[in-house]
Formats: C-alpha cells, structure tokens, sequence
C-alpha cells in the first residue's frame, strides 16, 4: 500500500537519511526502532513532506511521487490520505479538544459542520475522553493532548496513520493510558508506522519492527525474531543496551 | 503678580482641555492605522527570504528607535515640505495634523514590526505542521491557526505601543497642533503664564486617566482572546 | 529659503550640536546611577508586598508610564521653583530660583522617570531569578544581604540587561526634551543655531546623525555586555 525507495535525506553535513527502502501493507503496524539520531523521525517527516527529502520514491497506492519533486498537489493528496501524531502533541493552542478534530474534517475535506462534530465527538470518545470535548489544550494534561492527537488523526480515516515518538514527551505514568489508545486503534486494523522507544508496544502490538542506525535499515523483521533472535551485531548491541531497563519497569 | 498654588485651576482647566481630546485620538488614531500597516509591511520583509529587504527593514527599525519623537517631527515637518516643493507640491499650508500623523505613523511603523515579527516567531513551527497534516492548505493554515494565535500574543504589546505612541504624541503642540497639549499650553499662554503648574495637572490628569484606561482595555481584550491560552503551559 | 541643502551650515552645526552631548550624557549617566539602586530598591518593596512604600510605587509607576515625559517636565520645572521659593524665603536665603542651573531640574526629572521605568523592569527580572536561587544561597549560610549582591543581584542584571538597554536609549532620546527646561544639551544647541537662519532642515539632521551614533553606541554596547554575560544564564526549563 506505501511503499518508500531509496529515500535520503541530509542537512548539511550530517547525512541523516541514506537510501532507505520501506514497504507497508495495509493492516500492518511497523515499529521503528533505533538509538536517537538514527533518521527515524526524518523518515517520518520526509514521507509526510513536512521535511524536503533530498530524493526517494513514494509509491502510495495508484500514485507515485518524487520525494523530492513532489508538487503542490501531490503533496495535498498524500497529505490527505496519512495522518500525523506528534511527540510533542501540537494540538491547536486556540482550539478546543473537539474543534482540534474537526478542524481537518470542516476545512480540510469540507465535510459538512454537524457531521464532522458528531465524527469528532465519537472519536474523542474512543480515546476515553468524553467529558473534555470543550477543553482547551492548556487544560489538558500531556497523556490527555496526546490522546486528542490520535483522535484527530483517527478521525482522518486515514489509509495510515504515522506516529512520531507519541509518547516520549510525555511523564512515565502517562504513557500507558496512550499506549492504550494506540493498542486499540491498531486492534481496529489501522495501518500504522510508529516511531518509538517503547519496547514493550513493539513486542506486543506491531506485526513488523525495522531497527535503524545511521541513516540506513540495519534489520527488519517480526517482533518475535526481531526481539528474540536478532542477527546483526549493532541490533544486538542496541538491545542489550535498551532491554534490562525495560525489565525493570516490567517488575 | 500672584505665583501661588491654586488647585481651583487644576478642576476648572480639565473640562475645557477634555473636548481637546477628540484632536489627540483622531491624529492617534490615524497614526495607528498607517502605521499598522506599515509595519505589517516591514515584518513582512524582516520575515522574508531575501536579504537585502530583510537589512532595509531592520534598518528602518533602528534608525527610527534611535530618533527622539520631537527630532522625527521637526525633520518631517521641515524636510517634507521642501522635499515636495521639487516636485511641484507645495506643502506649506497643510494642517500641523498632517505632518503629526507622518511622524508618529512612521514610528509606530517601526515598533509595530517588531511587535507582529515577535508575535509570528512566537508561534511553534509544530502548529503549522499539524494543521497540514490534517488536510488544510498553506493559506489554511495560517489563517485557521498561525494568525489567531499570534495576534493573541501581539495584543499586550500592541497597547504597550499604542500607550507610548498616545505619550509621545503630546510633543506635536511643538508644531502648533492644538490637541490637550496645545491647548494646554494656550490657557497657560492666556493666564499670562501664571499657574502653569495647576495647568499641568490638570492635563497630567487626563493623560493618566486615560492611559488606566486603555490599559485596562487591552487588558480585558487580553482575557476575552486568550481562550486556550490560559497557563500556557509548554511540554 | 533655497532649496538645496546648506552644506556649510550643516558641517558647522554639527559641530555646535555635538557640544552638547556631554550635558546629555552626564544626566544620562548622572540619572541611571540614581535609578538603577532606587528602581530596584523599590522593586524589592513590590516583590514582598510591603506595605505603603509597595503602594505608593504603584502609584508612582503608574503615573509616570502613564504621563507624556514633556508634561513630567513641566510639571516639575514649574513646582520646584514655586517649592525653593518658599523655603527660601522661610529660611531668609538670599538666592534667586531663576538662577538654579536647568541641569537640576533635568536630573530630577529623568532619575524621577527612569526609576519608574527600571522598577518594572526588575519587577519582572527578579520574578524570572527563581526562588530556589535564595534558598540555595540561604543554605550555603549566606546571609540575606550576601544572597542578594552575590547571587540575586547578578542574576537580574542579566536578565534585565536588554530592558535596562532599551531605558536607556529611552533616557537619552528623552533628553532631547531638554529644550524645555532651557538645558544646552544637543537638539537646543542646534535649534538655537538654526533660529538665526532658519536652516531648520539642516540643523534637525544634524541632530538626528548624533542621536543615532550615540544610541547604536549604547546599543552596540549593551549587546555586547549582554554577549559576554550569557553564560549566568541558563535557559528556562522547557
């Protein structure tokens, strides 16, 4: 369904991206890993053209675009069938909870005002936040923005949904009530690709984790291969490194 | 000659300087008008891509900020009359009004284009990104989101000039511009320049009045726009 | 008059104009070494809520933000005679007020304003030197006195370096107001040049060129105090 090829990426010196190839089928829920500063985010980015990637391939279905060259339009149609959850929320300021879902629906595919609150409204229910419809997000604590955040992705009805580290920015007894949401929706069969830190969520929900490092695919697979029986040596070393902490939040 | 303090000026002189306020706030208010735009102009050239408008702007910026209000107003309303006379129009009989409306348009400009550049800066990158992510257009964006958030943050300084520029303005009697301060300096004239001081304060009177209460204005508008903004917190 | 621009005169004028940037700069300096201990002094009084002094530079603050500097000065040039009349004449001085310097009266006036205006500033800068940082002094055994000129006073001055730097520019062109009070400071030393020929043009351009040499000095000079002082300050805490 979303298929990337040999995109990269540099900001000046610093090549970030350095041809990376990605295939999605819909349904799946990949999870990137890797250590900070591996391009996992500028991947995102890129795919989304919140970043320019300095060239690559977007096959989406029955368009293809240059990443680099994509125009205006093109840009729109992507922009339309994906939705963004950002590590730090970016819920509109001025907006309240539900109107920060809506906001796609009304001005951006003109979906009629009625039926895009009753749409909002359910969808804030699904993540549990029925009793805040009408708040702003200064009211709102860091797991209830991002949880906002994922409503208003979902509510999108996108063919995909990219989550840029949703939980990272957010205190440890926060995190499980967004995990929650995310677990449910992919429940739901939405199509994800998730950036993330959060061990436990790659083993438990994704069907699919890729682990990069230095701007390229270092190793992809199932999470059971994947967390169990890693082949490459730099997995291997990013996992010893990561895991005994994250058994520790298991005890 | 009697030169003893005598506070029944004080009382007698504001109601006859209060009608006088209707010259202070239209030339204001004209100032204002330009010079927001004006300074629309310039943020928009400080915030642009190209260099050299970006110098010209800040350029502007800092000359203006280094010029005394009463120095600006001399120059134009010596310096544009004898400008236009090479083309032919001869200015030297327009009202002190117009030229007082030049100056302070001019230097409202200025601190207006720092206060919209601020108030644009100030607004995280992140919000216009998830208003694209969500399917709105450029135009969209800004109008839906970026502007309505800054002009929230513009609006404290917004008054803040508009205070100073109201203060400032008080200097365009130099130019015989008969607003409170002129006529101020009339009665006084008229008196034979006896009890100025109660004059003053009677006039001083008015301005701080006036000033609690465009303060309190902005203040209550503050809190009317600020939905949302309540303790702003960041992540 | 010509229309073109006389050269000679403005050569000439803007030498008599620069005689008068050391009166300027004197009250300048004269009045931000008066504001600066009295403006904090009395931000303090606000902090802690003290009361009457806390309430009166409320008051004061108030008023002198919300009154043109030209009505500050006239007010004080004409009630400061009517004050030293009277007590001359109580205490049988044989002086006349007329005879007082005008540097007097500008120094009351601009130390009176600039004091108004710095009390806000570090109002606003002590707020943002947070609590901790005089706990902590407290329980490394400083005494109060010791906190503050070692670790709050510091503190704020940095903090408040880029308003301190716009008072100041703010005072000096507020000088220029001077003329009322017959001060030979920079705009009346050039106006009086120009009454005689009525070279008006000339002599405001004059004036303008100091005004923006010295304020890009000052301004230059405070950014680079403020360049060197960076590193006392840390970044707020996202």
């Amino acid at each position: 369904m979303l298929e990337i090829q040999s995109i990269k990426k540099s900001f000046g010196k610093n090549t970030v991206l350095d041809g990376v190839n990605l295939k999605i089928e819909k349904g799946d829920v990949v999870v990137v890993l890797g250590p900070s500063g591996s391009g996992k985010t500028t991947l995102l980015r890129c795919i989304n053209f919140l970043e320019k990637a300095d060239e690559g391939k977007a096959i989406f279905g029955d368009i293809q675009v240059d990443l680099h060259k994509a125009s205006k339009k093109q840009i729109n149609t992507i922009r339309k069938r994906t939705a963004f959850v950002f590590q730090n929320y970016n819920l509109f300021n001025n907006k309240t909870a539900l109107e920060n879902v809506t906001e796609g629906l009304i001005i951006g595919r003109a979906i009629p005002k009625d039926k895009a609150i009753k749409m909002g409204k359910e969808a804030l229910d699904k993540v549990g936040l029925s009793e805040k419809y009408n708040a702003y997000p200064s009211e709102l604590s860091g797991g209830q923005q991002q949880r906002v955040g994922i409503a208003r992705a979902v509510v999108l009805n996108p063919d995909i949904i990219l989550f840029d580290e949703p939980t990272s920015a957010l205190d440890p007894e926060l995190v499980g009530e967004v995990l929650e949401v995310m677990k449910t929706i992919a429940k739901e069969g939405t199509t994800m690709l998730v950036v993330t830190h959060e061990m436990s969520f790659a083993k438990d929900v994704a069907n699919r984790v890729i682990f990069m490092d230095g701007g390229v695919v270092v190793e992809e697979g199932s999470p059971k291969e994947f967390f169990e029986n890693p082949k490459e040596e730099r997995t291997q070393r990013f996992l010893r490194r990561v895991l005994p902490e994250d058994y520790i939040y298991n005890i | 000659m009697e030169k003893y303090f005598d506070a029944t000026y004080i009382w007698e002189s504001i109601p006859t300087l209060i009608p006088y306020l209707k010259v202070t706030f239209i030339v204001a208010g004209l100032s204002v008008l330009f010079g927001s735009l004006l300074g629309l102009i310039l943020a928009v050239m400080k915030l642009g891509k190209n260099k050299i408008s970006q110098n010209i702007a800040h350029g502007y910026t800092t000359v203006l900020r280094c010029t005394p209000s009463i120095v600006l107003l001399f120059l134009i309303y010596y310096g544009v009359p004898a400008i236009a006379i090479n083309f032919g129009i001869n200015l030297n009989d327009m009202s002190a009004a117009f030229f007082v409306v030049i100056t302070f348009t001019l230097q409202f400009g200025a601190l207006m284009s720092e206060v919209i550049r601020s108030a644009y800066e100030s607004i995280d990158k992140g919000q216009y990104e998830a208003a694209v992510s969500v399917g709105l257009s450029n135009t969209q964006a800004y109008w839906r989101i970026i502007f309505p958030q800054a002009f929230v943050v513009a609006l404290p300084n917004f008054g803040n000039s508009l205070l100073e520029l109201m203060k400032e303005g008080a200097l365009a009697y130099t130019i015989g511009l008969i607003d409170v301060m002129g006529k101020a300096n009339l009665i006084i004239a008229g008196n034979y320049n006896s009890h100025a001081l109660e004059i003053y304060i009677g006039l001083s009177i008015i301005y701080w009045i006036l000033s609690i209460l465009i303060e309190q204005f902005f203040l209550k508008l503050e809190k009317i726009f600020s939905k949302g903004k309540k303790n702003l917190k960041t992540v | 008059m010509s229309n073109g621009l006389d050269f000679e005169f403005l050569i000439d004028t803007f030498f008599i104009a620069l005689s008068g940037v050391p009166v300027a700069m004197i009250i300048t300096v004269i009045s931000l070494l008066i504001a600066l201990p009295l403006g904090f002094l009395l931000a303090l009084t606000r902090i802690n809520k003290m009361p009457i002094l806390s309430q009166f530079s409320r008051v004061y603050v108030s008023f002198v933000r919300g009154t043109p500097v030209i009505v500050q000065i006239f007010i004080i040039y004409n009630s400061v005679p009517l004050l030293l009349a009277t007590i001359f004449e109580k205490y049988n001085i044989q002086m006349n007020v007329y005879d007082v310097n005008p540097i007097w009266y500008a120094l009351i006036v601009f130390s009176l304003n600039t004091t108004a205006t710095l009390i806000e500033v570090f109002r606003s800068a002590i707020n943002t030197v947070s609590k901790g940082q005089l706990e902590a002094a407290y329980s490394v055994g400083l005494t109060t006195v010791q906190a503050f000129i070692r670790i709050i006073i510091p503190q704020t001055l940095v903090v408040g370096l880029p308003n301190i730097c716009n008072a100041t520019v703010n005072l000096i062109k507020a000088t220029s107001l001077g003329y009322a009070m017959s001060l030979p400071e920079i705009t009346l030393k050039a106006q009086v040049a120009a009454n005689a020929s009525y070279n008006y043009i000339e002599a405001y351009m004059d004036i303008f060129i100091i005004y923006l040499i010295i304020c890009s000095l000052v301004e230059y000079g405070f950014k680079r105090m403020e360049k060197r002082l960076r590193k006392y300050k840390i970044a707020p805490a996202a």
